[in-house]
């Protein structure tokens, strides 16, 4: 297991805000929430540490020096380092950034691990490569969170993930975003999962930046492998949001479901959720969203999409737009609740509705989205 | 605290309109603090129109006219200031919200209001709504369920003036006790000096209602307007014996 100072003594408290706003929590009884802590400000690993037997957490450079493997297995293996601009870019740092995640075969973990990325410099640019291996057998919640300093306004934060899922293993990969008004996101990641595997995607943006493009994309490789997508996005006046993803199922009788919430509030927000069907298996794209005072130019389009290469491809897609029912605000406001508790409680509603066992980290997130909401709507 | 006229509701000159047309043509009404008046008229004439513009529905426009409750002019207050003001309605056709849970609109209340979480969990119970507290409100509902979940929200606010809009319509005969007695207790002495209850409006079509809480008076609404008022019992039998077309002739023999 890695050993350095007590995540504690390393950051800052008004960084430590900052990361808790975003899921990552820095404390000293770290050690009975966490199962381990990767922290990185600018292009400094501030922290690391795991609490946990079978669990390695590291810098992806030293993950490198270390293991010749991770180069030969996985590093660059499900996204090609010419795919585009930002794949470019992060291939041409000369030391590459971002954390290896290693769970060893027989794992289980039940506590989250968390990696924290944060810009704390105005204008600065992150380029990562993070790649996660969990072997057999395993299980991990990882909770990244990334966000921006309070003063910043602007960055850029380029990445490229990378994520194997192996036989009988479960990753819960929750992401949190929250950035300075003309930060510029390009996350790319991929995931390959296994036979009777489960991969599930939390990605909630609670302070939109100015551009962000996320779209994983998940190959359900395995005999009965499924995904479950949860995208929860909040976009304002000003911003370009275009999440969701891509599942491809070429498992027999893998599954997939997604699911994307979008409340704007101006912006432009895309919803995409696209499947490709490769083998007989079953999947759904749910993009709902609802415009609450989008401003003039302000839209959300939804885009789910289907490809089929099988006959016993069984996928299906839903999109609806719509707003806030005056009516239905009334109503809880004839309850005594002012109109932005009774705009915050329907968009939690809105939000929350057919996403069970929510973990209480992207619970917590929602409640913050809605309330959010509801101010905005009150001018 | 009550207005120098004794009225907690005061209707002036009232006319409305939803979407551009006009439904509700020069209303005037008066309730006493402490009275419970009945509102009976076909089908359309406006009767849940009228509740809803004394709650305070945007969609509901007053183009002229006065909303007066205890002594002070609320045409223009918001839903939100009018509910403070200890104003409320159980809606005839309650709107569904996906996701929302009575149970979140309970714990709300709870919250701001002076009712406790035990008192609420015994009215939840007394009025048989633990079953859809975690549903989304009023979806699936059956009518009379409805009725329940929308009394059992009244009930936790403990409003001074209550509206409600065919609490009987869609209940059995059996649960109609039931729901009598929810509406009952709405209404339970709220003052000592002098000895009253509080204060509400209440529409029906059969009068069923009326046998659990008794009516001060009762007004029969034609086609946006109030045709006619009087003694409850008197205007029901009226109505059974002789339907409303009497009161269409005797409202245009008044004109
Ligand atoms: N939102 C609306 N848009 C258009 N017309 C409306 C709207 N609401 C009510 N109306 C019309 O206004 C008239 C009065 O309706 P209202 O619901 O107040 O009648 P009511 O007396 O409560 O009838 P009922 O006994 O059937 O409940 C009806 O003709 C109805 O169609
Ligand atoms: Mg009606």
């Amino acid at each position: 297991m890695a050993k350095s100072l007590n995540t504690v003594d390393v950051v800052a408290p008004d960084e430590v805000q900052t990361l808790a706003d975003v899921g990552v929590q820095i404390r000293p009884d770290e050690p009975q929430v966490r199962a381990g802590t990767y922290v990185l400000r600018d292009h400094l690993p501030l922290c690391v540490q795991t609490y946990r037997e079978g669990l390695e957490m590291m810098p992806i450079a030293e993950a490198l020096r270390r293991y010749d493997w991770l180069r030969e297995r996985y590093y660059w293996k499900l996204i090609s380092p010419d795919q585009d601009e930002v794949t470019r870019q992060v291939a041409a740092e000369a030391e590459p950034q971002g954390y290896f995640i290693w769970v060893r075969q027989g794992t289980r973990i039940t506590r989250p691990a968390q990696a924290g990325l944060f810009i704390s410099h105005e204008g600065l640019s992150q380029k990562l490569h993070n790649v996660v291996v969990l072997e057999d057998d395993t299980e991990l919640h990882l909770i990244t969170g990334c966000t921006t300093g309070r003063a910043v306004r602007s960055g850029y934060h380029l990445a490229v993930n990378e994520a194997y899922v192996g036989a009988n293993a479960t990753l819960t990969f929750t992401m949190v975003h929250s950035w300075g008004p003309e930060v510029i996101v390009r996350p790319r990641a991929a995931v390959a999962v296994g036979d009777h595997s489960h991969y599930i995607n939390n990605y909630v943006s609670l302070r939109p930046a100015l551009d962000i493009q996320s779209n994983p994309r998940t190959y359900l490789n395995g005999v009965r492998a499924t995904a479950k997508y949860m995208t929860v996005i909040l976009g304002s006046r000003g911003s370009i949001i275009d999440t969701g993803g891509e599942v491809w199922l070429n498992g027999e009788d893998s599954g997939a479901e997604l699911v994307h919430r979008g409340v704007c509030t101006g912006g432009k927000m895309y919803q995409r959720g696209f499947l490709v069907g490769n083998a007989r298996c079953r999947a759904h794209v749910d993009c709902a969203g609802m415009l609450l005072d989008p401003g003039e130019d302000g839209f959300i389009e939804s885009v789910p999409g289907l490809r089929s290469f099988h006959p016993e491809a069984q996928m299906s897609h839903e999109a609806s737009v719509g707003k806030v029912a005056p009516e239905q605000v009334e109503y809880l406001m004839s309850r005594g609740m002012e109109e932005h508790e009774a705009i915050s409680m329907i968009i939690r509603g809105f939000l929350d509705a057919d996403i069970e066992g929510l973990s209480a980290e992207l619970d917590a997130r929602i409640g913050e989205i809605a309330a959010l909401a509801g101010h905005g709507e009150r001018k | 605290m009550s207005s120098s006229t004794g009225n907690i509701l005061e209707i002036h000159d009232l006319h409305v309109e939803v979407e551009g047309k006009e439904l509700l043509h020069g209303i005037n009404l008066a309730i006493p603090e402490g009275q419970v008046h009945a509102l009976m008229g076909p089908n359309g004439s406006g009767k849940t129109s009228l509740m809803m513009t004394i709650m305070g529905f945007s969609a509901y426009k007053v183009t002229r006219g006065q909303i007066i409750f205890d002594g002070r002019d609320i045409t223009g207050l918001s839903v939100t200031e009018r509910a403070r003001l200890g104003i409320a309605i159980a809606q005839q056709r309650p709107p569904t919200i996906v996701g929302v849970k009575l149970r979140a609109v309970l714990d709300y209340i709870v919250a701001h209001d002076s009712i406790s979480a035990e008192e609420v969990t015994q009215l939840v119970r007394q009025a048989r709504v633990e079953n859809f507290l975690d549903r989304d409100i009023n979806a699936g509902l059956s009518g009379g369920e409805i009725k329940r979940a929308e009394l059992v929200q009244l009930l936790a606010t403990c409003p001074r003036f209550s509206m409600m809009d065919e609490p009987e319509s869609g209940v059995d005969l059996d649960s109609l006790a039931l729901v009598g007695s929810l509406v009952n207790r709405l209404f339970v002495r709220d003052s000592c000096r002098p000895v009253r209850r509080r204060s509400g409006l209440i529409v029906t079509h059969t009068g069923h209602i009326l046998k659990y809480i008794e009516a001060d008076r009762a007004h029969i609404m034609l086609d946006g307007r109030i045709g006619c008022s009087g003694n409850p019992h008197l205007v029901l039998q009226t109505i059974a014996e002789r339907g409303y077309a009497e009161c269409v002739c005797c409202m245009n023999e008044g004109a």
